[in-house]
């Protein structure tokens, strides 16, 4: 046949996919036309996707054949007509309903109809179909048929340019402008129907005529960058025109105008609906007036405006109805755009921005979406936008409706520079035309990456005949990673320029410029911020250089935070401390994980940002998680021993154990806030340190001279040991906690009494004054001993024998389960435990001494409770909080400890597992404890991190609540979830707590 | 919302207002009026209004006592027994904690979050109650210590030139003014006693509108020169003032309680809601039934609902289902009778709704109908058939109260702890005293 000379590899390097049918095919196609349809081959080879462009033709031949073989006889309106059929199937179905249309394809279009033109040609097709009377749903239809012929001519344009990219902002722009026609023609429906038919009620030609209408466009369509197929948002105005019609009444006339004129755009006819028009911008949104005067528009955003309604007006533009009146809107309220952004809450409201650039993706969208995913055209509106709202206060040039033209404007205003501005309009430009082949291909409103193989590849041969699907992916991928990197470096780089020289950049802002845009951001002293941005890029260190290159991104991070002022300062003292240390350069600059961990622990914690400041090399940790792991009790002992054998001198090694001990603390502290270290290995890892720090302390002090003996070794007189009690002997300390501990020791052989008393006070006394520390607060809290404050500060073994035979009481008792030896020889260990065993297991808990420990209990509920403090907030002693669980834990062990040795541990939570497990509480109840329990302990330590300051009250300020759930992991602005949680917990723990511990029993029943 | 800020200002403007008062309810569900000039009112709408919430029971901890009153456009009414002279208008506020949030220890908040939560299931929630009152001479007890009704009729007496009769007609035609549609009034069984049933709203607005309703009742009753009380029970020998409550849910604009096909044309909709509310009823009494006096109203006999059972048209349970006529759906209702006059709508309605979503979520099961007049049962006939007793006195219902946690969750825990402690102190303040009764009863023997 005809073509028999082609083979299929032929037919492939045409572009074809289904090689095998594509002969038969295109012999269809010679039989229908004759020899231009052999002569379309080179035209479909030319097209998005031969195999769609060739089915099309066939299709269309067969019911049209003289005028497919009209077209196809010449070379170029065959490229025409194959080329829109291979790029659009929607375009396929029009031309199949109306062939009559197929005459567009005839004229070569060099250059696009005029906006004005358009708007004739589509008012005409209107104009002429309400002149011969036809009904709505037939007048609806012209204009339809005449806005989609306008829109083909477009579409043909578009395609056929050679390059495309450049071509986009004047197809954009005519898209908005044949969206004008179709709206304006749709008015002239609207006045028609409103005149002519009684169904629409009561309006008057008078009133009609009189009537003042005009639509503003919003968002794309009002910056003349519209979509194929997008809603088209606007807002509208009216006014009368004459003094016998009141102004409600015009209202009213247009109100209706505007119903009409929407039905006109998506009311079911049998031409299919345009697209939606979408008046929900306009004051109060969907439940605001439909139309408003001038003066309701300007009163609204006078009084009521969110500053977000002021940034959708940033691209309004009178779009079509009567201009006078567009134009007199625009002009009223776009001074107001400007003045918006003077507002207090201009900072919350970029943040919003922000927000919406983030959220609503869903997950199995992020890596497909064109416009909203990362790297995708959202991000560059949204730095664009950002922009002209930070310095378009001051400059009027970068007040520009398109974005185009915005970062045209932006560049020469020299606020981005200029090599950064060609790549940004360069990706925005890719992204947009992906978007409109995508949306052409269907003419559905979509702005995913299609999913298939052969769509992509379509897709691909849209923008460049040689490229594949990877291709087309691969250039894609690039594109979003670049944007990425330039919304840093156009917004955050230039902040450094007023204030350092930067190489390769001519672009440089002025101070002011730059506060504008760090205030932007969330910092509340721009000035401030400037000058430490000032002195950390000053000179020309190696540092400076490595800090040059890192703030832009260390900034953003630092603005994510709580508190970026305080961030930036602080990091700047770290930096001046840590001077030139090769190490710290080479960790910013190589470790961007170790930059951003660092970053989020200086804007979040004034504990760790305090204890930086004095120990910087901590910097180092940063890099790697492992480094945070708190070190372990070995590790630490062997540390300490090294240092007290070392230094002969007592102070000197006092000394360097608290620095080891400052050094840990923010170890823990950091691994807190980034969230590495679980409520247990941080309360593990400050129990063990305190075990070291007080040990290593007391080695040190036993070396102690001057003592009126004949030794020097006063681990020869005698065995001095220390017991760990309360939280601390339960191993449950956190930040700020008080150390409980008493002192016990035993004379060695033939060692006077008095003697051995008088070294172990002297000792004592020494380590009390060694472990203070004025950098890092320690408490030694010795109020647990025997006989309280006025007891002796050190007893020996005998002595507590001795007291407890004869003085014991209950509490003393209760209190001794939660102790722990944690210095002094094994001997010495062995011999304590054996003693006090006795008292905190005994053979049986007498009835009275229950009653005791319920009677001191439900007396500190009352009276240690500081005056006027909230007993449901307090998470020491408050209502079901830490105090409440452990008492009743500790009844259950003195209750149960000496028949299940298992129950026998200082720690609350595993002495609650092994009471469940022995089956003295429930597990239910159980849990409930724990949770409360948890919750307190985690809640306590994290407001020490937060604020620096020990609290036992869960605030009350908003604030400090947010800062506390932030390091609890509960997302941005859980103040009120965290108070629910905390208040339910406890509760709940109360009843748990009261029923056992009291044996409360509801009498109601 | 801002459409409606424009109506409240125009009007304001147009009818020569000369004071708002900015409504908001306590915890106690008392309801708190502060009054502001005209230049004020954008102003409020703006930024709220800030007002010390220390001084309101329940409202905030002393602490932090910056409050700020939001009112809510959508309530602006004029209040008609203000007069022509020096026009008053009203609007009820939404209470906000200085940061803009909402407060949790607002009322009208908790109804909120349980309205929104029901919304998420896709539900709206209607009311229709029926309010009784009674009507007396003046707040002065008589010689036998009892107060004076203003007349002795029973129920549905048409009293010839009755003051009740007079004072209903004016309260009606007020009440119309102010947007509340009445759907019907008439003489309770009580001398003095009268009933209004409001005809039926959402439930937020319709407790806004019985805030407003108490408030009316009473202004009309100053201007005739009587007295009206909500008190539950104002009369040892007199029934109690009950405020039975319809109730329905919507799905749109389908009621989910009709199901044509089912018995008394129940949906399981509404059966696992009647279920969850007979499973509730004693824990949120407390807050349905919040006085000391209240109590007496429940277990006053006559037709109070005492125990927890459901029956078609059965007078003495606690939840009826009333009659339908055919062929209208969308009227299918049920109606919970333990609620008094004197309870806080907002908490009282939020936790109706969360008991009966409760029911609904979880699917409980519906116990069987009571048919019989649960109160001619003995206690063993009662046990036989499972039918518990509501709680018998304001002790027994705190304790059923604490125990809660759907009410914990529905007020929160602010306002839960708030209502606890605040009945507490109720209940051993009304226990320190020495009664007549027992003065009565013991003095002379003992």
């Amino acid at each position: 046949m005809a073509n028999r000379d082609l083979g299929l590899s032929e037919l492939a390097r045409f572009g074809f996919v289904d090689l095998g049918s594509t002969m038969a095919k295109l012999d269809q196609l010679v039989k229908l036309v004759g020899d231009p349809g052999r002569s379309a081959l080179a035209a479909l080879g030319a097209t998005a996707d031969p195999d769609q462009a060739l089915n099309a033709l066939l299709f269309l031949a067969e019911s049209n054949t003289a005028k497919i073989k009209a077209l196809l006889k010449k070379d170029d309106s065959a490229r025409r007509l194959c080329l829109l059929l291979g790029a659009s199937s929607a375009f396929t179905d029009f031309l199949m309903r109306h062939p009559s249309q197929l005459d567009v394809f005839e004229k070569p279009a060099p250059s696009l109809t005029t906006a004005a033109q358009m708007l004739d040609s589509i008012c005409t097709s209107v104009t002429t179909s309400i002149s011969s009377g036809a009904d709505t749903q037939s007048i609806w239809n012209a204009l339809r048929i005449a806005y989609r012929r306008e829109l083909l001519k477009i579409a043909i344009f578009d395609l056929c340019q050679s390059d495309v990219e450049a071509g986009l902002p004047t197809v954009a722009a005519a898209l908005a402008d044949v969206a004008a026609a179709a709206i304006e023609a749709g008015i002239v429906v609207a006045r028609h129907e409103l005149k002519s038919s009684t169904d629409f009620g009561v309006f008057s030609e008078f009133e009609v005529d009189n009537t003042a209408f005009a639509v503003i466009a919003m968002g794309k369509c009002g910056a003349r960058e519209l979509n194929y197929i997008s809603d088209v948002d606007v807002i509208y105005v009216a006014n009368t025109k004459s003094d016998d019609l009141e102004s409600h009444r015009a209202v009213e006339v247009a109100t209706k105008l505007a119903t009409r004129m929407m039905r006109a755009m998506d009311g079911t006819a049998t031409e299919p609906m345009l697209w939606q028009v979408d008046p929900n911008l306009r004051p109060e949104g969907k439940s605001g007036a439909l139309v408003r005067t001038l003066e309701s528009h300007v009163a609204y955003y006078d009084r009521w405006a969110q500053s977000w309604e002021f940034q959708a007006l940033l691209k309004a533009r009178p779009l079509a109805g009567d201009l006078d009146l567009g134009h007199a809107y625009v002009d009223a309220l776009s001074p107001k755009v400007w003045a918006s952004a003077m507002r207090e809450n201009f900072v919350e409201s970029v943040q919003k921005m922000r927000e919406r650039v983030t959220d609503y993706i869903p997950a199995n969208e992020i890596d497909l979406q064109i416009k909203l995913g990362p790297g995708g055209l959202r991000d560059i509106e949204f730095t664009v936008q950002l922009l002209q709202l930070v310095h378009g206060r001051t400059d009027e040039s970068v007040r520009q409706r398109d974005t185009i033209s915005a970062i045209n404007a932006l560049a020469n205003g020299g606020y981005v520079s200029r090599s950064d501005a060609q790549q940004f309009a360069k990706h925005y430009k890719f992204l947009r035309l992906i978007e409109h082949r995508i949306q052409l291909s269907e003419m559905r409103r979509t702005h995913l990456m299609p999913t298939s193989e052969s769509k992509r590849r379509a897709l691909a041969r849209a923008l460049n005949l040689k490229f594949h699907a990877e291709d087309l992916i691969q250039k894609w991928e690039s594109v979003k990673l670049e944007v990425r990197a330039l919304h840093q470096s156009i917004f955050y780089r230039p902040l450094l320029s007023a204030v350092s020289k930067l190489d390769n950049d001519s672009l440089s802002l002025s101070d002011a410029q730059v506060q504008d845009r760090l205030h932007a951001i969330g910092f509340s002293d721009p000035k401030g911020a400037l000058e430490q941005i000032a002195a950390l890029t000053a000179g020309l260190s190696r540092r400076a250089a490595i800090q040059k290159q890192l703030l832009p991104v260390l900034i953003q991070w630092f603005s994510e935070g709580s508190d970026p002022d305080a961030a930036l300062l602080a990091f700047r003292r770290l930096s001046e401390d840590l001077g030139d240390s090769p190490w710290y350069l080479k960790m910013l600059r190589d470790s961007t994980g170790a930059a951003e961990r660092m970053t989020q622990v200086l804007s979040n914690s004034r504990l760790a940002t305090n204890l930086f400041e004095r120990i910087p090399e901590a910097a180092a940790w940063f890099e790697k998680s492992e480094d945070l792991l708190p070190i372990t009790k070995n590790a630490l002992t062997v540390e300490f021993e090294a240092i007290v054998s070392r230094q002969s001198l007592l102070e000197p090694a006092a000394k360097a154990i608290r620095g080891i001990r400052r050094r840990e603390t923010l170890r823990l502290a950091m691994g807190a806030v980034l969230g590495d270290l679980t409520i247990d290995q941080v309360s593990t890892g400050l129990s063990d340190l305190t075990d070291a720090y007080l040990k290593a302390m007391l080695d040190a002090a036993l070396q102690l001279e001057g003592l009126d003996i004949s030794t020097d070794d006063l681990n020869a007189v005698l065995d001095l040991g220390i017991i760990a009690m309360g939280r601390f002997g339960g191993e449950e300390l956190g930040f700020g906690s008080d150390a409980d501990v008493m002192f016990v020791y035993k004379a060695k052989d033939g060692v006077a009494v008095d003697t051995a008393q008088r070294v172990a006070a002297r000792a004592i006394n020494e380590l009390k004054l060694l472990v203070k520390d004025s950098l890092l607060e320690f408490e030694l809290d010795l109020d647990l001993r025997p006989e309280g404050k006025n007891g002796p500060s050190v007893r020996s073994l005998e002595s507590y024998a001795a007291y407890y035979k004869r003085w014991a009481n209950t509490w003393e008792a209760q209190a001794l389960l939660r102790a722990r030896v944690i210095a002094g020889s094994d001997e010495l260990r062995d011999e304590f435990v054996a003693l006090i065993n006795e008292y905190r297991y005994p053979k049986e808990l007498p009835n009275q001494a229950v009653i005791e420990i319920r009677r001191i209990k439900a007396r500190v509920e009352t009276e240690r409770l500081p005056q006027g403090a909230d007993p449901k907030r307090h998470l020491k002693l408050g209502r079901g909080s830490l105090s409440d669980v452990e008492w009743l834990v500790q009844l259950l062990q003195m209750q149960h400890g000496n028949e299940h040795p298992i129950i026998r541990t200082p720690q609350t939570l595993a002495a609650l597992k092994a009471c469940v497990s022995v089956g003295v509480i429930a597990d239910h109840d159980a849990r409930v404890l724990e949770e409360a329990w948890i919750l307190a302990s985690r809640v306590r330590s994290a407001s020490v991190l937060w604020a620096n300051k020990r609290t036992d009250v869960l605030p009350v300020d908003r604030k400090q609540l947010d800062g506390i759930a932030r390091i609890l992991e509960y997302p941005r602005g859980s103040a009120a979830q965290l108070e629910q949680d905390y208040l339910s917990h406890t509760r709940r723990a109360r009843a748990v707590f009261e029923r056992i511990f009291y044996g409360f029993i509801s009498d109601a029943d | 919302m801002d459409k409606q800020r424009d109506f409240v200002l125009r009007t304001i403007e147009e009818r020569g207002v000369k004071f708002i008062r900015l409504w908001f309810t306590d915890v106690a569900g008392t309801l708190k009026s502060v009054a502001i000039a005209p230049a004020e009112v954008e102003g409020a709408f703006a930024e709220g209004l800030g007002f010390d919430g220390s001084a309101i029971e329940g409202l905030a901890r002393t602490y932090e006592a910056d409050m700020l009153a939001q009112p809510d456009p959508s309530t602006f009414q004029i209040l008609p027994w203000r007069g022509e002279i020096d026009p008053t208008a009203r609007m009820f506020c939404d209470i906000q904690t200085p940061d803009g949030k909402p407060a949790a220890a607002d009322p009208r908040n908790v109804l909120r979050r349980a309205l929104a939560k029901a919304s998420d299931l896709g539900f709206s929630f209607y009311i229709h109650p029926e309010i009784e009152f009674y009507l007396l001479k003046s707040t002065q007890l008589d010689a036998n210590g009892e107060p004076v009704p203003v007349d002795n009729a029973g129920y549905f007496d048409n009293v010839p030139g009755g003051t009740a009769h007079d004072f209903r007609r004016r309260a009606v035609s007020m009440l119309e003014q102010l947007g509340i549609s009445v759907e019907f009034s008439h003489h309770e069984g009580g001398p003095g006693q009268n009933e209004i049933d409001l005809r039926y709203a959402d439930a937020l607005t319709m407790a806004d509108n019985i805030m407003t309703f108490r408030t009316v009742i009473k202004e009309v009753a100053i201007e005739q020169g009587v007295y009206a009380t909500f008190m539950p029970k104002p009369f040892t020998q007199h029934p109690g003032s009950g405020m039975h409550t319809h109730m329905s849910l919507f799905e749109g604009d389908t009621n989910a309680f009709f199901d044509p096909s089912a018995q008394y044309h129940l949906s399981k909709t509404a059966k696992h809601f009647i279920a969850g509310l007979l499973r509730h009823a004693p824990e949120i009494t407390a807050v349905t039934n919040q006085y000391v006096n209240s109590y007496k109203r429940l277990w006053g006999g006559g037709e109070a609902p005492s125990f927890v059972c459901w029956g078609h048209n059965n007078r003495s349970a606690l939840i009826r289902v009333p009659l339908y006529k055919p062929n209208k759906g969308n009227s299918s209702r049920i109606e919970y009778r333990a609620i008094d006059s004197a309870a806080n709508p907002y908490l009282a309605y939020a936790l109706l709704l969360n008991a009966g979503l409760k029911g609904i979520e979880e699917e409980y099961a519906l116990p069987s109908e009571t048919e019989d007049n649960v109160w001619g049962l003995n206690d063993a006939e009662r046990r036989a058939m499972g039918i518990q007793p509501l709680p018998q006195s304001l002790d027994h219902a705190i304790r059923k109260l604490e125990e809660s946690e759907l009410v914990a969750e529905t007020l929160g825990e602010e306002v839960f702890s708030y209502v606890l402690a605040n009945k507490r102190r109720e209940w051993s303040a009304y226990r320190a005293q020495v009664t007549p009764y027992e003065l009565k009863q013991n003095l002379e023997t003992l």
